[in-house]
Parts: structure tokens; C-alpha cells; sequence
């Protein structure tokens, strides 16, 4: 047994065999049970360590060669599988709820597998074809056979597939660079391809259109999975060059670059969401402000960063997972989500709409909430170095709160005594209401996931020690 | 540990009448399990006092290389003065509950109870980061509260507003906190910079609707006596606490005449509104916006023991009057002891309400007039409120045990009055300044006998149902509306530029123009 067979490609089969499932309840509860036992698989059982059983002697083997190609999961690398395995399933067991479980479960764990194998694969270079495929295999999630493919999809497909040229040019130019490191302009043209692989896959601004696009015409659930998972990898890949690159991570023009691109995607995020009339776009907007804030976890100093970063990533993947399922709901009761057709909704559907409004005050750091404790620090950190660039992420704040209370002000004032009448599923009202006070539980308590946490700046050998 | 026992009996209190709500709805104990309830946690306040200052530590937050503060409690004498103020208010109205016309009603009480329970946890925060968990907690609350009854749609928007001006509070006060420590120091309640105290009370001006002057409520009909004074009130002392804890080094700002300007002319406008509202209740926004003014010019004075007299007043004589509705005679002249209360008279609970350590300016000295016409107006207006018979209910027609239960609740909050005042903490019993309680004194006579006489004096009409008409606050509203729209016009113009038909040409574009941007930057 090795690891890349157990989280790779064990995973990559099961999507194509799941895919002959149709039952919405059984495919969610396997997948999610299935996820589950991925993860705590990933965080108790160690990688490259013999452990007895009795009799029986087992043994994870890191590595896995393919066609002359490493796949390599280190041992440190199990926390990190821990969190991706336990937050999917957390989108696997709402699934049914959101009644996208045929199309999120067997694709989610392809896109999760080919993922985790972008992380895993050596020599790096490979990893842009992982995540191209990856985002290849997401298009039949978010199309449908019924009707044609909107402008958001094919923006996203442009553009993610923009990002893999220059990825592919960055690891060549990179192998220049180690090559003869003192090659100032060899190296500048390797930084300026990677930033731009990077921005197309992070959808920094102005690369991030597609985003609203596709939440205006595609089910939130969906889009939502994919906005949980593609940066959060896609920051861990990139944290990963940082790590591996000695050059690049003293650079002090690369985390201005950061702060100052963070900071546009905060202030921009937050802005464009306070000025949204569309619930699903609000949504848009915070996922953006998100990946704003995971890189200004990037620009501060690594010793603190990596932990803020690792400490976004259960606020986002528990903060989107509530708000999209939410907003799925709230889609089934609307025509549309424009807030003139969601004006009281939140007689029909209060749990979505509570749902709805309190994944957004988390997104806005609202005290209380899952996303509170880690903006907080990063605010705390970025304060002790620049008020300036502190007042800026306020101002993105200002924006994600606005927006929650302009939502919040659509869905509660109905006409003059409408009388509540709850219409979700008791399965619907089980997930939003299990998400809302985990929501508030991360954000009482930030320390209760900190035994998957703690360990994972281990696996960078130099960031964050 | 102490905090910890009266917090739980509150918050178990009222889990037990929900779970009785839900499971045995015929359950007639209702009012005895609360009332119960909110009798032991009022009873061990009292006990806070033999192991003070009481210390609580919630688990420490992780890692600890990010959070250098975790949620902490500290019961001293200024939480205890809040603490028995909002146990006493909280037993007050369920035993006044009684004689309602609503009664039993089950569901308010919980209400009470558990922002009862939040109330003193926020009283006894110990840090800021403590004191916006708990703040956040309290308007969550509020906001339900709130959602559930209020039907009007106007009303509905007013609640999002007051929730989104409280919120500006919360971010106010963890901006503090981020200048705090721009200047190298973490924010604390022992020690802050120079630049972070004016921030403080702006935190705490703004979730009591004093800095800058807003009415988030100025109409409430829905939730009146009752639920809704302990809503109001246990809100107001929650914040108001953050008055009492600025460290006073942090004080010495060239602006802080300035904000005492803004300060006193809220007081005015509050103890106008106050004098001339129809009744208590129309008029308890106006008592919250006016005692609240004159609590926060006393934390601008340095004067943080006068910040929590004023919030202690505010719960404990605000509360006696808007939980009164019989027309007693002998609670009538009782309330005159709430009277007393306000007037910063010798040995009253507001006589350490005018004491500065601070030397004053012109500026300052300009505003006392303010200030004091200030206090005259809220005491007349008390007076004049609490002596009014017309909008009061007699209670023959109750049971002879809700007839003698209902005045011990009123009763209740004019003996604690009387006790802080005396006893409240080591520098109560008090002379206080005779310089301000002499001319608020006559002022208050003078108003008093001139209202019948001067029509501008006189009440105005009241709005029971339909929010009030547009005030210049509207004005305001409106204005920043506009502006709002304006900035959506230009997002919107942006939006559909990058998501139009060209809309990839025009995002690299932009790229190409963002990389040229930076690359002359950093050569």
C-alpha cells in the first residue's frame, strides 16, 4: 500500500465508478463516509511508519512511480490530506440537500484526486497538467446536455487554461534559474511567468469575471466546491514554489507584489459585494475577498502567514459550503436571485437565509464566526507592519458586512404580516443548521482544529519555521 | 468561578423553560422556573463580593504565536455594579411579568434571561477581544429578537440598521486595537497608546447610537414593556462598560474637546426629545441617547467610575420607570427615588457622574452649560414621565399574589439604586459637585412648573403603530443613499465592462496595464 494509490488514485476510480450512481441520499452518504475515512485515515495513520496491528505489520509507502514520474506524499503531508479529505466530505454530505449529489461527488473526488497528485508529482512541472485536468473534468459538473454552456463557464475554461502555459514556461525558466542563480533576468522573466500562471488560476483581479458569471447562471453548490477547492490548492502549490525557492522567498518585491494584489482583491472583493443586487454574485465577491486574505497571509512573515493560512482554510471551506448550499436552497423558492424576486424570502426559508447571512458576516470577519479568529490575526499582523495596508483590508471588511446587511434587509422585509411558513427538508434544515453552529463553534473556539492544523507548516521545509 | 455560577443559572434557567416550551406545553410552573431562576443568579451576584476581583479563563486560543489574548472575565467593582444592575433589572421583569396582558408568555423570558446572561459576561470582559465576542453574541440575539416580531416592513430595515450601527461599533473597537498595536502595544483595558482612546469611545458612542447622533429605533411598538426595556437596556449597559474600562492615559487627544462637543449637544437633543415624548416608552430611545451622552462626556473626563454610575442608572432607573404600568401611589412617590438617582444629588448613585481628573480647556468649559441643561431635562422629563397616570393600567383585576409579586420588581430596582449609590463600590457615598447639582436642581423646578404654562414644552404626539415622520436624521439616510448609489453606478459600469462580450480583451487589457504599473514602480 502507498499513499498516492490511497489518496490519488483510489479516489480518481472511485469518481468513475460513482458515477453510475444516481440516488442523491446514497451517493452522498458513501461519499461523505467514504471522504471521512480518507481523512482520518490521513491524520492517524503515518505515512513511511510500520505500525502493528496484532499480527499484521502495515506500512504506507510515500511514493508511487508512474511512467517514470514521482508521485511523492510526504509524511508531513498527512495533516494536509486530513483537512482536503474532511472538508470534501463536509460538501459530500450536504449534497443531497442542495440535490447536486450525482454531479459533485463522483467529479468532486476526481478533481479532489488530481489535486492532491499536482501537490504530490515530481518533478513539479506536471502539476499544471494535474490541475488543467482537473478543471477540464469540472466543466461537466457546472454543464448541463439540456442547454448550452453560459459565458461564465467558457470564461473559466480560458482562463484556468491560461494559467497552464505559463505555469509550464515558469518550471522551465525555474530550471534556468537553479542552474546559474545569478542570471538576474533569467529569474525576473521566471517570477513574471509564474505570477501570471498564478494569477489566471487564483482569479486575481482583473482575471476574476468568471466568477460572478458563473454563480449568475450555475448552481451555487457547484461553483461553490470549486471555489473552496482550486485556490485552497492552488495556494498550497504555490506556498510550495515559495518554499522550494530561496530567491523567490526573500524577494521583498514579491510580498509587496502580495500584499499590494491581496489588498486590490479585498478592497475590490468587499466593494463590488456591497454594491451587488444578485445574492449569488455577493457570494462571488466573498470568495474573492477570501483569496485576497489568503495572500496577505502570504505577504506577512512566514512565521506567522503559514499558520493564518492554514487557519483560513476550515473557515472557508465550512463558510462557502453553508453559504452555497443556502443560496441552493433560497434558488429553489426564487426565479431568480436578484434581490427583487428574493424580497422576503426569509419567511419561506429561514434557516437558508440565516445560512445565507451568517456564512457572509463570517466571510466579513464578524466576531463569533468561523472566519473571525484567523482575520483577526492576519488584520493583527499586517497592522504591526503597514496601518496603511490595515485600513485598506477594513475597508474590504466594511464592504463584505455591508453587503451581508443588504441581503439580509432583501430577504427579511416581506410585505406587512406575511406569516412564516418554513419550507425547507428536514435534511436541508439538518446540514444548514449542523454548518451554522460549526460556523459559530470555529469561531468560538479556533483552537478545536488545530490538532490537523498545528502540523502543517511541517510540511514546508523552510516557510514557517 | 463565581461569574461562571451565575451565568449558568441563566442560561440554564432558561434551557430548562425552553425544553418545557417545546416538551410540556400545558407545564403552568413557567413563571416560578424563571422567576426562580432569575432570583438564584441575582442572589449570587451578591456572592461575587466575598472573592473579588473573580478571575474566569475560557480555553486559551490556538496557536498561541497568533492570539496573544484568549476570551477572559474579570468580575471587579465596576462589573459588579453593571452585574447586579443587569440581575436586578432581569428579575424585575419577570416578576413584573405577571400583571402583563400577554401573560405567561414563556418566550420573553428566555429572551431575557439568556441577554441577561450575555449582558454580564460582557460587563465582566476583560479584553476587547472578550468584549466583541460577546457584543457580536448580543446583537445576534438582539437581531432574532427582533426578526421574529417586527413586522412593518420600515421597522424591519430600522432593525438591520441598528444591527449594522452596532457592528460599525464592533469594528471600531478591533480598529483600535490595530493602531494599538501599529504603535507597538497590544490594546488592553490596563494600558492603551495615547491614539486609541478616542476610539474607544467612539466604539461604544456608536452602539448606543451617541457618536456620531443616530436613532436606530426611533419607533418601536412591537416590543414595548417587558422584553423590550431589557432588550434596550441590557444593549446600552453592555456597551457602556467599555466607557468605564478606557484607561485614562489614553484620553489625552487635542480632540477630545471636540467629541465633547458632539457629546453634549446628543445630551441636549436627547433630554429635549425625552422632555416632550408622549410617554416612557415613546420616549426611552431619547433616555437611552441622553443618560448615554452623559456617560460617555463622563468617560471623555477621564471619569470612568461616572461612565458606569450614568450606565447603572440608565438599567436600574430606566428599567423601574418603563417597567412601571400600575398607577400605584405608593410606587409613584417611589419612583421618586429614581428622581434622586439622576440628579446627581449628595450621596446618589450618579454623584460621582460630574467628577473629572482632567484639566479643562475653554472648550470644556463651554459645554457644562450644555451638559447641564442636559441632565435638567432627562430629570424633568423622568419626573414628569413617571408621575403620569394616563397611560398606566390598574391592576385590581389580577390575582391577589400578581397584585403584591408586581410592585417587589419595581421595588427591587429602586432599593439597588439606593444601595449603589452607598455601597456601590469603594468611592461611592458620594457629596458630588455642587456646582452641577444645584443648577440642575432648579433647572429641573423650573422646567417642571413651566411645562403646563409653555406650549413648546408640552408633549408631542405620539406614533404608536406607523414609524415616525422623516426627521433631518432621514435627511441623512437619504444623503448617503445617493452616494451609494453613485459608487454602485461606477461598479456596475466596471462589472459590465469585464464580464461583457469583450470583456477578455478588456481584462488583459487592464493586466497588461497593471504589469507596466508595477514594473516602473519597482525597477
Amino acid at each position: 500500500m502507498n499513499a498516492p494509490t490511497l489518496w490519488i488514485i483510489f479516489p480518481l476510480f472511485l469518481g468513475i465508478l460513482l458515477l453510475f450512481i444516481t440516488n442523491q441520499r446514497v451517493l452522498s452518504v458513501l461519499g461523505g463516509f467514504i471522504a471521512v475515512a480518507l481523512a482520518l485515515i490521513a491524520q492517524f495513520v503515518p505515512i513511511e511508519l510500520a505500525m502493528k496491528l496484532g499480527p499484521l505489520s502495515l506500512k504506507i509507502d510515500s511514493s508511487l512511480t508512474v511512467l517514470g514520474r514521482v508521485l511523492l506524499i510526504q509524511p508531513t503531508e498527512g495533516h494536509l490530506l486530513a483537512l482536503i479529505y474532511g472538508a470534501a466530505a463536509l460538501w459530500f454530505f450536504g449534497a443531497e440537500a442542495s440535490k447536486v449529489a450525482p454531479k459533485i461527488v463522483p467529479i468532486g473526488f476526481m478533481v479532489i484526486a488530481l489535486l492532491v497528485a499536482s501537490i504530490a508529482v515530481e518533478p513539479f512541472l506536471y502539476a499544471a497538467l494535474f490541475i488543467e485536468t482537473a478543471i477540464l473534468l469540472a466543466i461537466p459538473m457546472l454543464t448541463s446536455i439540456r442547454k448550452p454552456p453560459g459565458r461564465g463557464v467558457l470564461r473559466f475554461l480560458i482562463y484556468q487554461t491560461l494559467a497552464m502555459p505559463f505555469i509550464l514556461l515558469a518550471g522551465w525558466l525555474l530550471a534556468g534559474v537553479e542552474a546559474s542563480p545569478g542570471d538576474l533576468a533569467l529569474a525576473a522573466q521566471s517570477a513574471a511567468m509564474l505570477g501570471l500562471g498564478f494569477a489566471f488560476l487564483l482569479a486575481i483581479f482583473p482575471l476574476y469575471s468568471w466568477i460572478p458569471l458563473l454563480l449568475e447562471e450555475t448552481s451555487p453548490y457547484l461553483v461553490g466546491f470549486l471555489l473552496w477547492i482550486l485556490p485552497t490548492m492552488t495556494l498550497i502549490f504555490g506556498a510550495g514554489f515559495l518554499d522550494r525557492y530561496s530567491w523567490l522567498r526573500s524577494s521583498s518585491q514579491l510580498i509587496v507584489g502580495l500584499r499590494t494584489i491581496g489588498l486590490l482583491m479585498v478592497v475590490t472583493g468587499g466593494a463590488f459585494a456591497a454594491f451587488q443586487r444578485h445574492l449569488g454574485r455577493v457570494m462571488a465577491y466573498g470568495s474573492i475577498a477570501e483569496t485576497g486574505f489568503s495572500l496577505l497571509a502570504l505577504s506577512l512573515d512566514f512565521k506567522i502567514g503559514i499558520p493564518i493560512l492554514f487557519l483560513l482554510i476550515p473557515a472557508r471551506a465550512l463558510g462557502l459550503a453553508v453559504w452555497s448550499l443556502s443560496l441552493t436552497i433560497l434558488g429553489e423558492h426564487v426565479e431568480t436571485m436578484r434581490f427583487d424576486a428574493a424580497r422576503g424570502i426569509l419567511r419561506l426559508t429561514p434557516l437558508a437565509g440565516a445560512g445565507m447571512v451568517v456564512a457572509t458576516l463570517s466571510t466579513g470577519a464578524f466576531p463569533l464566526l468561523a472566519g473571525f479568529p484567523a482575520r483577526l490575526a492576519l488584520w493583527e499582523g499586517l497592522s504591526r507592519i503597514s496601518i496603511g495596508s490595515a485600513l485598506w483590508m477594513m475597508i474590504g471588511i466594511i464592504g463584505l458586512l455591508v453587503s451581508a446587511f443588504r441581503s439580509l434587509a432583501v430577504i427579511s422585509v416581506a410585505e406587512e404580516y406575511t406569516s412564516w411558513e418554513p419550507r425547507e427538508s428536514p435534511t436541508q434544515m439538518l446540514m444548514l443548521g449542523l454548518g451554522m453552529i460549526g460556523l459559530f463553534l470555529l469561531g468560538l473556539f479556533p483552537q478545536s482544529v488545530q490538532f490537523m492544523l498545528a502540523n502543517l507548516p511541517l510540511m514546508f521545509e523552510r516557510l514557517g519555521r | 468561578m463565581l461569574i461562571l455560577v451565575t451565568v449558568t443559572i441563566l442560561f440554564v434557567t432558561a434551557l430548562v423553560l425552553l425544553v418545557l416550551q417545546f416538551a410540556a406545553q400545558g407545564f403552568r410552573y413557567n413563571w416560578l422556573v424563571a422567576a426562580g431562576g432569575a432570583f438564584l443568579a441575582w442572589i449570587s451576584v451578591f456572592f461575587w463580593q466575598l472573592q473579588m476581583p473573580l478571575a474566569l479563563q475560557f480555553p486559551a486560543w490556538q496557536p498561541a504565536l497568533l492570539f496573544a489574548q484568549s476570551p477572559t472575565f474579570v468580575g471587579d467593582e465596576l462589573a459588579w455594579m453593571f452585574a447586579v444592575s443587569l440581575a436586578t433589572l432581569c428579575l424585575a421583569i419577570i416578576l413584573t411579568a405577571v400583571v402583563r396582558i400577554d401573560f405567561p408568555r414563556p418566550i420573553n423570558w428566555i429572551g431575557t434571561l439568556i441577554l441577561t446572561a450575555l449582558g454580564i459576561l460582557a460587563v465582566v470582559a476583560d479584553n476587547p477581544l472578550t468584549l466583541v465576542l460577546i457584543w457580536a453574541a448580543l446583537d445576534i440575539s438582539e437581531l432574532i429578537a427582533q426578526m421574529r416580531v417586527v413586522e412593518d416592513p420600515q421597522l424591519n430595515e430600522r432593525v438591520i440598521i441598528a444591527f449594522a450601527s452596532r457592528a460599525a461599533g464592533i469594528l471600531v473597537l478591533l480598529w483600535a486595537g490595530m493602531v494599538s498595536l501599529a504603535n507597538g502595544q497590544m490594546l488592553d483595558f490596563r494600558q492603551a497608546p495615547p491614539q486609541v482612546g478616542l476610539y474607544l469611545v467612539v466604539a461604544a458612542g456608536l452602539r448606543v447610537g451617541v457618536l456620531p447622533l443616530h436613532l436606530p429605533y426611533s419607533t418601536e411598538s412591537t416590543l414595548r414593556r417587558g422584553f423590550g426595556t431589557g432588550l434596550r437596556l441590557i444593549s446600552a449597559a453592555s456597551s457602556l462598560i467599555l466607557l468605564a474600562r478606557i484607561p485614562l492615559s489614553s484620553l489625552a487627544s487635542p480632540l477630545t474637546p471636540y467629541l465633547l462637543i458632539l457629546t453634549s449637544l446628543a445630551a441636549i437633543y436627547g433630554g429635549w426629545m425625552w422632555l416632550r415624548a408622549p410617554d416612557e416608552l415613546n420616549g426611552r430611545v431619547y433616555w437611552l441617547i441622553g443618560m448615554s451622552s452623559l456617560a460617555v462626556a463622563a468617560a471623555l473626563r477621564a471619569n470612568p467610575i461616572g461612565a458606569a454610575a450614568w450606565g447603572c442608572a440608565i438599567v436600574l432607573i430606566g428599567g423601574a420607570l418603563f417597567l412601571s404600568s400600575e398607577p400605584n401611589k405608593w410606587l409613584l412617590r417611589a419612583l421618586f427615588i429614581g428622581a434622586w438617582g439622576v440628579s446627581s444629588l449628595p450621596f446618589s448613585l450618579t454623584a460621582t457622574g460630574w467628577n473629572s481628573t482632567l484639566p479643562s480647556s475653554w472648550l470644556v468649559w463651554l459645554v457644562w452649560p450644555l451638559r447641564i441643561s442636559a441632565q435638567a431635562m432627562l430629570l424633568a422629563g423622568f419626573i414628569r414621565h413617571s408621575q403620569r397616570t394616563i397611560t398606566r393600567v390598574s391592576n385590581e383585576d389580577q390575582p391577589i399574589w400578581a397584585r403584591n409579586v408586581y410592585p417587589i420588581g419595581i421595588s427591587l430596582l429602586l432599593g439597588t439604586t439606593i444601595l449603589l449609590g452607598l455601597f456601590g463600590w469603594s468611592g461611592a457615598l458620594q457629596l458630588g459637585n455642587f456646582f452641577v447639582e444645584v443648577p440642575v436642581a432648579l433647572l429641573t423646578f423650573g422646567l417642571l412648573s413651566l411645562t403646563p404654562r409653555l406650549r413648546v414644552l408640552n408633549p408631542v404626539r405620539a406614533h404608536w403603530v406607523r414609524p415616525a415622520n422623516p426627521s433631518w436624521l432621514d435627511w441623512i439616510y437619504r444623503a448617503l443613499w445617493n452616494l451609494y448609489r453613485q459608487l454602485r453606478r461606477v461598479s456596475d459600469g466596471i462589472s459590465n465592462v469585464l464580464e461583457g462580450e469583450s470583456g477578455i480583451m478588456w481584462t488583459l487589457l487592464f493586466l497588461a496595464l497593471f504589469i507596466s504599473f508595477f514594473t516602473q514602480r519597482n525597477p
